[in-house]
């Protein structure tokens, strides 16, 4: 995290005074000369001796200090040199020094330091506060005290700030920022507190001091003006009090750092990656949680069956595409050319047709992994929120709750379903070694074959083993001879031998982006505008330029749309 | 009373609660305008010279012993005193360790809308270093606002011997207008005061102080002095009764020991009515009055003028015969502060928006104001005429006053 984090405290005879102060040094950062010079300057000496400071070096701090014991006092010093640490992997070493050596930095510390401490109001005295602009940083600051049994008022005031030019940055962290201070300051308070208690315990300053009040002639020598105030070290009682903090700094600034990461976005989110959104949601721990829609449990029931596999809440968000690659042995289609290649083209299309007007899509096979990487590839046709998917399951799961669903091949499917859904049915069997595709065709009652005469022996690594398959597709449901605009216009894509893969999914976004545009038209006309006639809603499909044949996909994805759309639409509606 | 154990008392509000008047008498008072720039009276001084004990013991009702565990103030602590419509004003208590005219703050800010500064010198430590950063702290706040009335308190002479005091003023008066002298700044005049927080000198340093932010000062003084002229009264006090500040009195000189005596029995008459009074919202109300006889032949007579205010009359034994017509004195010139009152609300209501102007339309409010009230209070009755034919007014008040 590119912030500086630092102690100050409010001495009795200099006012506020930085204290202490940990920042992050990144060598590839271009820095100006006599920064560069200054920094070098630094880390070359506290490398040569840090950690531990020599006993030479104490005395070295005795005699200066009586030099300029005006301008600083026992209470206003913490370390000598400082401490250094390097984090190697990230490249960034992390240094303690009683002050900035960068002027400009110092000049922007101090003052920060005076505005924590002496300006700003904490409501409650002790607390964290945000202040800043955009010239001197923004800071927070967190004020509180140290217990002092010889200071005016028995405490003495110290603050942590956090200083920072990212203000958006420095405010979404403030919700781990501020408990991670709130425990190094109970640390230094807590100390503290033992060694007040020991000292009042030993000499109680309330009867002294009053005592000391009632001889006017004692009184002048009682006052407190010639006592240095008393170091950090020395309210703690702890030597290496500073050692820690280097320790508690350096571990926010790194864990707060890794805490947020920025990604940048091009253009307004598309449907889909509002989806995704929708589906994620973080939780304190940082881990992802599947998010649950309370409409239809479809994803209740995908984490169910995939409950043996992985847990709910996991780091990674997509989780089918992990189970996928737990399972990765069989063969596996790689994406829709692949599929459109084995099935031909035919029977690919007709399949595509009932996956984008939403027929659940069946796929029975024992090879789990195929059956999900076809499942995986089709759901590409679909924008993501229309897309409920059963990977593998071991008995039949309804249509309105999953439109994908892959089934072992055991499971017989009720008459019930066979005539009452809409479904299509891909079957995968397992060749026997001799018989010709043509044989199998035969065999077959009211479907299509997949004849294979498409897959030439020079395609991918897979396809040998998939020769071994056979492919049939069955249906109850006959669909229109049309297909819808948008499926077309796929399918001249993925034939279109000139475009690469990457450019067919960039295809394929643009195209469902397109369309969902349009099936948000529709969905404000039909649900934000009351009752429509027939007529208009015709003449509303012309003018997006939707065709009959278009209707039944329009209508399903509609269901696709997500959340945060529905519910704005419905209660901007709801508001006229 | 320790107010360390209340984190929020050193920011917020002027009194305790304890203090409670009872219900606001708005139709006296009116509301207080709230554009209206209170006058500011600044406290400044090194560190431990003795600025938050000031505050803590004039406006806080704090002990004395107490404030030996204040701790050192961090930031500049505001606090609004408004008592009364006469006395409204904010203490600055500035910490001794920072240097406000440093240009990460706002000087003007601070030193621009200030009526009053008071510089406080420890008069136990040495002192060179507190006149230097005295005449620094002048000659800079002079430069930016020249209406500021400097005010020197050398502070904690309890602990000096009389003999000490004298020279110390003299020599503290000595070196500083000096020093001022040769920076070319002898057209700035300072008040001294030698004040201490264990005995009343601090009430009485604080009320001068007031007094010259009051623009009413010269009416209520010409007032009370006709009070006193008709009445037989020998010395009056107009008190804010929280405070025990004296915002006026009458142009005789001010005895220490008569406002200490008027202090004393200000203390008295509240702590009685406060455990004998019949109401528990407030110990002061317009019923209050009390009268002492002292055996040294001295008279104390105090009567309640307005919800925060009390006039506090010294007068000998043989004045007391025509009681009546002190009565009759006091109604009169309760009735002409009122209207003083009432003439202030009518100009803040008048405020141009512009300071200057301000000031020019209220001096004119004041002079009309003045020759009004002279002319009414000649309706008060002297002391020689009248008394004879007031005799059951005065034992009637006999009555009233055995019944406090």
């Amino acid at each position: 995290m590119n912030a500086i984090i630092s102690l100050c405290h409010f001495c009795e005879l200099h006012g506020p005074k930085i204290l202490y102060c940990t920042q992050p040094f990144r060598p590839q950062e271009p820095n100006n000369l006599d920064g560069d010079e200054a920094e070098g300057n630094i880390s070359h000496r506290l490398k040569s001796t840090s950690v531990t400071p020599s006993p030479s070096a104490d005395i070295h701090t005795s005699t200066s200090f009586s030099g300029c014991a005006k301008d600083q006092c026992e209470g206003c010093k913490s370390v000598q040199t400082g401490f250094v640490s390097h984090d190697d992997e990230a490249q960034v070493s992390y240094v303690s020094t009683q002050q900035p050596y960068n002027p400009e930095v110092f000049a922007r510390i101090r003052q920060a330091c005076i505005r924590s401490l002496s300006s700003e109001v904490c409501p409650g005295r002790e607390g964290p506060i945000f202040f800043g602009d955009k010239q001197c940083g923004h800071v927070l600051s967190y004020t509180f005290y140290v217990p002092d049994s010889q200071a005016r008022g028995m405490h003495r005031w110290y603050s942590i700030m956090i200083v920072m030019m990212d203000k958006i940055y420095l405010l979404n962290s403030w919700p781990f920022l501020v408990p991670h201070m709130r425990i190094v300051i109970e640390n230094l308070q807590n100390k503290a507190q033992k060694v007040y208690n020991q000292e009042e315990a030993k000499c109680p300053q309330r009867p002294l001091r009053l005592g000391a009040r009632v001889d006017p002639s004692n009184f002048i020598k009682q006052r407190g003006g010639t006592k240095p105030a008393r170091s950090l070290q020395e309210l703690t009682g702890d030597k290496n009090v500073f050692r820690m903090l280097h320790v508690a700094f350096l571990w926010i600034l790194k864990s707060c750092g890794n805490r947020i990461t920025e990604t940048l976005l091009e253009g307004p989110p598309t449907e889909d990656t509002i989806i995704d959104m929708e589906k994620q949601e973080e939780t304190e721990e940082g881990f992802i949680k599947i998010y649950m829609r309370k409409v239809g449990e479809f994803d209740a029931i995908e984490s169910e069956a995939n409950s043996d596999k992985t847990s709910v809440e996991k780091k990674e968000p997509s989780k089918d595409s992990e189970t996928e690659m737990d399972i990765i042995s069989g063969p596996v289609i790689k994406n829709l050319r692949h599929l459109r290649m084995i099935l031909g083209s035919s029977s690919f299309l007709s399949l595509a047709h009932h996956v984008v007007v939403g027929n659940q899509v069946i796929v029975s096979g024992h090879q789990r992994s195929l059956v999900t990487s076809i499942l995986n590839s089709l759901k590409g046709l679909l924008p993501k929120g229309c897309c409920r998917v059963v990977p593998y399951s071991t008995e039949y799961v309804e249509s309105y709750k999953c439109n994908f669903l892959g089934l072992s091949p055991n499971v017989l499917l009720s008459q019930h379903v066979i005539l009452s859904e809409q479904f299509v049915h891909l079957e995968i069997v397992e060749k026997p070694a001799l018989s010709s595709p043509k044989e199998a065709a035969t065999g077959q009652g009211f479907g299509w074959s997949g004849p294979d005469s498409d897959i030439s022996d020079a395609d991918l690594d897979g396809d040998i083993r998939l020769r071994d398959f056979q492919f049939n597709i069955t249906t109850p449901f006959t669909l229109s001879s049309r297909v819808p605009t948008v499926l077309t216009r796929m399918v001249m894509a993925l034939q279109n031998k000139n475009l690469s893969q990457e450019v067919v999914e960039a295809a394929f976004t643009c195209l469902k982006e397109e369309w969902m545009n349009k099936v948000k038209v529709l969905f404000k006309f039909t649900k934000a505008g009351g009752n429509r006639s027939e007529e208009d809603t015709k003449k509303l499909l012309q003018i997006v330029g939707a065709r009959d044949e278009d209707k039944q996909l329009l209508k399903f994805w509609m269901t696709g749309l997500s959340v945060q759309y529905r519910t704005h639409i419905l209660s901007s509606s709801v508001h006229r | 009373m320790s107010f360390e154990d209340d984190p929020t008392g050193t920011y917020v509000g002027s009194f305790p609660k304890g203090f409670g008047y009872g219900p606001e008498e708005t139709e006296i008072e009116g509301a207080t305008n709230p554009g209206e720039e209170k006058p500011r009276i600044l406290l400044m001084g090194l560190r431990r010279s003795g600025k938050s004990s000031i505050q803590k013991v004039v406006f806080h009702k704090v002990s004395p012993n107490e404030t030996l565990f204040l701790e050192s103030t961090n930031k500049i602590v505001k606090d609004d005193i408004s008592n009364s419509s006469f006395v409204q004003f904010q203490i600055w208590d500035i910490p001794g360790q920072i240097d406000f005219f440093d240009a990460a703050f706002d000087s003007e800010d601070i030193f621009g809308g200030c009526g009053a500064l008071i510089f406080v010198i420890d008069a136990q430590d040495d002192y060179m270093e507190a006149l230097s950063r005295l005449q620094m702290v002048v000659t800079r706040a002079h430069k930016i606002n020249e209406n500021i009335k400097f005010e020197v308190f050398i502070h904690k002479v309890d602990g000096l011997s009389d003999d000490n005091k004298i020279e110390t003023q003299r020599d503290i008066l000595q070196r500083a207008t000096d020093e001022l002298a040769d920076a070319g700044m002898d057209n700035i005049r300072l008040s001294f005061h030698l004040t201490s927080i264990y005995d009343h000198s601090i009430f009485e340093a604080f009320s001068k102080v007031v007094q010259k932010l009051i623009p009413q000062l010269a009416i209520l003084e010409n007032l009370l002095d006709i009070v006193i002229s008709n009445s037989k009264i020998e010395k009056a006090f107009l008190f804010d009764v929280v405070s025990k500040i004296y915002i006026a009195t009458d142009s005789s000189p001010v005895d220490m020991q008569c406002y200490e005596l008027c202090c004393d029995m200000i203390d008295v008459v509240i702590d009685m009515s406060c455990i004998y009074g019949a109401r528990d919202d407030g110990a002061f109300d317009n019923e209050s009055a009390a009268f002492i006889k002292l055996n040294s032949s001295t008279v104390l007579f105090l009567r309640e003028v307005n919800r925060h205010l009390a006039l506090l009359c010294i007068l000998r034994e043989d004045g007391c015969e025509n009681r009546g017509i002190i009565e009759y004195n006091f109604k009169c010139f309760r009735s002409a502060i009122q209207e003083v009152f009432v003439a202030r609300n009518k100009q803040a209501n008048k405020s141009t928006g512009h300071p200057q102007m301000d000031h020019l339309v209220n001096g004119q409010i004041d002079g009309t104001l003045d020759s009004g009230i002279s002319s009414q209070s000649n309706g008060m009755l002297g002391a020689a005429g009248g008394h004879s034919f007031l005799n059951g007014s005065v034992r009637r008040a006999d009555d009233d006053d055995d019944d406090d």
